[in-house]
């Protein structure tokens, strides 16, 4: 059963990420985005690491794609990349990729299975996790929110030269 | 083929498809998006060597990576909004201002 | 108490340090109370320091750091004090004070007050490494700072091309002397493994003779005793030297840093008592340019270049006693010779002073009675510098006269007549310069004649001690003083009857000159005129300066131009150095025209080459790894 569900969500997350490529309208494609990330939410679920599906969940599909329909909906710009989807470099582009995908597969399938540890498909609860945050990993914690902090003077910096640039 | 080997070729297969993405598609923010395709494609990869080890560590810098995602696009789009006001476009072949 | 000479050179570095550094914002009276201060004091300790020598009877030795170990070898900073250095350190602190008092007076006015204290300041801490120094290398670092003091202020008021060009010609000059004496310390070097100057002598004196000609060495220091103390043929640059403010001439040019070549050759008397070869090159030389310049000072009419060409020619006297042997002799004359000179470049400069900075002498007279101070000493000063008893010229001068006469070590009768000749021609160019300084009727126009006026305390007081210094400097013997340590040669018994013969003849020949000179110039100057234009051509040989000047510039400085423009300029620079840098630019610019098409600004192709590499990556990775 866990099987089936975990072909499916690779096959629907292949399919989302396919469906990028292809789709005309940048809402489309945000959508198809946030289909590939669900199923791949889906896929850490199965995998037993919830917190990390919980996450992906929360601050892919939550916080940066809905920031991305956000920008998708205010500029409303119509210019020839919506009707022309691909640019120069689409062949050379689509083969390099199929090169690098065969390359990588064949690597994969050429190596002997990966068993790391006795612990394959263990899971883990939020507990552990934030233990382990928190214990080891506090000035971690900290300079990411550093990092944030940075992205938000810069997101505000960036939006000032803006007015600037207008005024 | 066990699982592990399925995720990793599903990692870099979107790997390949958002990097694929960056250079066929004009229009910035689906090239913006495919970048996130590619990042989820790494994370992918990521979570699922650490989960293999079974180690918190993995779980850890998971969510950093979360976090820095979440800042990079924080500061990406509204420089795509500027680079919008700018040139009243989305094509990516108008940008070519820094031609040698 | 065991640091005394290090103190003593310390003390002028000192007033550089302060003076340069602080003088401009701290003002005149903190720079004259350092830039005199600093120097009495070190003269004062220099005196306690050869009592210190006279009372142990040995030379006093002091190291102050360890320059530098090379291998086995230890280059020392030490400094030695024996009689001889206790002569000289005394003139040069002694003579530099007043002269720096002096300066107080004559550098009033002038907007660098504080770089002049602190160059001369300066002069005086190399001039004291040169005098003190032990080893030969630091007798150089002293024999290059005065130079560049010595540039510094002959260039002084830069601002003035033909006076900077006066700077940069002494320096060069004597750059070329210093080749030689560079050359002449690494053959001492590389032969005796010693630079010590004791030491040296020391091996010359020993029973075994070092493997090295004497003579070579010899002549190598002696062409950087020219270069320095403006002997032929490097003596070119002394008459333009003084361009820099008359002190400076006084105490560079006259009585201390030209003297350093005389001071060389004493020093290293060891090495020239075994190099008659070169001892008599040295006496040649020496007398030829006492002569050659006595000749041509005698038609200068710039007051500052006849007493130039005086100092060129009494430098002369000093190698000529050198050359014969009588080194401490030529000690003697330094010795008197730089109050004297030192005087008379003084009262020069209170002449100019009084006259508003004229400078020639057609254009004085009469000044005797308007500036009777700065005549009085001035006229003890020519007295002594001509010879006449009992001033202090007289003594030295006749001693030189003499063992060029009766030396044992290379006397020769033609070169104590061309001495007595020179002697002669002194004597006249300087009663000459006396006449028409100040006596005569005045020649200068109406403005100046009543702006004609005495000079301050500092200055006439600084004329009145060195004028007696002239006057009674004679009576103590140097060469007695230095007789154990630079005994003088032998004399030539079948000659010496003679001696007192010499003595009256000298005396004769001063009072001929003095007579020479009233006679011509006491009149209405028309009988110079009427000689001058009888001797037309040799007049204008002697007023060209014999073309020296001109000769090195068609032999060396024209060709040196014509290489330099034609071969290094024209190829070497600009052909080959600049057409490769051409040709490099030029080639970095087409390739980065190649390579700047790699650069479209576009992204989607900047990506793709991403993906390729990444691949390429891979491969790589897959085949190494």
């Amino acid at each position: 059963m866990q099987q089936a569900l975990l072909w499916f969500f690779v096959l629907a997350s292949l399919a989302g990420g396919l469906l990028m490529l292809v789709l005309r309208h940048p809402m489309r494609v945000a959508l198809a985005l946030i289909s590939t990330m669900v199923s791949l939410a889906a896929i850490y679920a199965i995998l037993g690491v919830h917190v990390i599906a919980v996450f992906q969940v929360l601050i892919y599909v939550g916080a940066v794609m809905v920031f991305m329909v956000y920008a998708i909906m205010l500029l409303d710009v119509r210019d020839p990349s919506f009707t022309h989807r691909y640019s120069g470099y689409l062949l050379p582009g689509l083969a390099g990729a199929a090169v690098l995908v065969v390359a990588f597969v064949r690597g994969l399938a050429g190596s002997t299975p990966a068993v790391m540890g006795a612990g394959v498909g263990t899971t883990f609860d939020v507990q552990p996790f934030s233990v382990a945050f928190l214990n080891d990993y506090w000035l971690y914690f900290e300079l990411t929110s550093v990092l944030l902090l940075a992205a938000v003077v810069a997101a505000i910096a960036i939006l000032k030269a803006r007015r600037r640039g207008n005024g | 083929m066990d699982n592990t080997q399925l995720l990793l070729a599903l990692s870099t297969a979107l790997f390949a498809i958002g990097l694929a993405g960056v250079v066929i598609r004009r229009n910035l923010l689906v090239m913006l998006m495919c970048m996130e395709l590619m990042l989820n494609g790494v994370v992918l990869s990521l979570v699922t060597l650490s989960q293999q080890a079974a180690s918190t560590t993995g779980a850890v810098l998971v969510f950093l990576v979360f976090v820095v995602a979440a800042a990079e696009i924080a500061i990406a789009v509204p420089i795509v909004l500027l680079l919008a006001r700018r040139k009243r476009t989305l094509d990516m072949d108008a940008f070519t201002d820094l031609k040698g | 108490m065991t640091q005394l000479l290090t103190l003593i050179v310390v003390l002028p570095l000192l007033g550089f340090l302060l003076n340069g550094l602080l003088g401009q914002r701290l003002g005149r009276g903190f720079v004259s109370a350092v830039g005199c201060g600093l120097p009495v004091l070190a003269f004062l300790t220099a005196i306690m320091a050869v009592r210190a020598v006279l009372a142990a009877d040995a030379p006093l030795v002091e190291t102050a750091f360890r320059w530098a170990l090379v291998g086995d070898f230890a280059f020392d900073v030490s400094f030695y004090l024996d009689r001889l250095s206790a002569v000289m350190v005394l003139i040069v602190t002694g003579v530099g004070s007043l002269i720096h008092v002096y300066s107080t007076g004559y550098m009033k006015d002038d907007p660098g007050y504080a770089r002049y204290f602190a160059y001369l300041n300066l002069f005086l801490f190399f001039m004291l490494l040169l005098v003190l120094g032990r080893s030969l290398l630091v007798l150089f670092v002293g024999w290059e700072g005065v130079g560049l003091a010595s540039y510094l202020l002959i260039g002084f008021w830069f601002a003035d091309p033909v006076k900077a060009a006066a700077g940069k010609k002494a320096f060069i000059t004597n750059r070329v002397g210093d080749a030689g004496f560079l050359l002449g310390m690494f053959v001492i070097y590389s032969t005796l493994g010693t630079l010590e100057m004791d030491r040296i002598n020391a091996a010359f004196m020993g029973p075994e003779l070092p493997a090295v000609s004497a003579s070579l060495i010899g002549l190598l220091l002696f062409i950087g005793a020219t270069g320095k103390s403006a002997q032929i043929p490097l003596h070119v640059w002394l008459p333009d030297a003084m361009a820099g403010p008359t002190p400076v001439s006084a105490l560079i040019h006259a009585a201390t840093m030209v003297t350093a070549g005389v001071y060389l050759v004493a020093r290293l008397s060891g090495v020239y008592l075994h190099a008659p070869e070169a001892s008599a090159v040295v006496a040649a030389i020496g007398v030829l340019t006492a002569f050659f310049a006595a000749t041509i000072a005698v038609v200068q009419t710039d007051i500052k270049k006849v007493l130039a060409y005086s100092t060129i020619s009494q430098l002369g006297f000093m190698f000529l006693a050198l050359g014969v042997g009588a080194y401490g002799v030529a000690v003697f004359h330094l010795y008197t010779h730089a109050f004297f000179k030192a005087c008379l470049f003084l009262g020069a400069g209170s002449v100019i002073h009084a006259m508003g900075g004229e400078q020639d002498i057609r254009r004085m007279g009469g000044l005797a009675k308007k500036i009777p101070w700065t005549f009085g000493t001035f006229a003890i000063a020519t007295a002594a510098i001509a010879g006449l008893p009992p001033l202090a010229g007289f003594f030295s001068k006749d001693e030189i006269l003499w063992f060029a006469f009766a030396s044992e070590a290379g006397g020769q009768t033609w070169l104590w007549a061309l001495a007595s000749l020179t002697a002669l021609l002194t004597a006249f160019y300087m009663f000459r310069l006396l006449w028409l300084t100040f006596f005569g009727k005045p020649r200068m126009d109406e403005h100046t004649a009543a702006h004609v006026h005495e000079s301050p305390l500092s200055m006439t007081g600084v004329l009145v001690a060195l004028a007696v210094l002239s006057a009674v400097g004679g009576f103590f013997s140097i060469p007695h003083f230095l007789e154990e340590q630079l005994p003088l040669p032998a004399v030539d018994e079948r000659l010496h009857h003679l001696e007192h013969t010499l003595v009256i003849i000298a005396v004769a020949i001063g009072l001929a000159g003095l007579a020479g000179a009233a006679w011509l110039y006491s009149g209405d100057g028309s009988r110079p005129a009427r000689i001058g234009a009888r001797l037309a051509p040799l007049h204008r040989l002697l007023s060209g300066k014999y073309y020296v000047d001109e000769l090195y510039e068609a032999v060396i400085g024209r060709p040196l131009t014509w290489v330099s423009d034609r071969i290094f300029l024209r190829i070497g620079d600009r052909a080959v150095i600049d057409g490769t840098l051409h040709g490099l630019t030029g080639l970095a610019r087409q390739a980065a025209g190649v390579l700047g098409r790699v650069q479209t600004g576009n992204l989607h192709l900047y990506a793709w080459l991403v993906l390729a590499g990444i691949f390429a990556l891979l491969l790589w990775s897959w085949r190494h790894v």
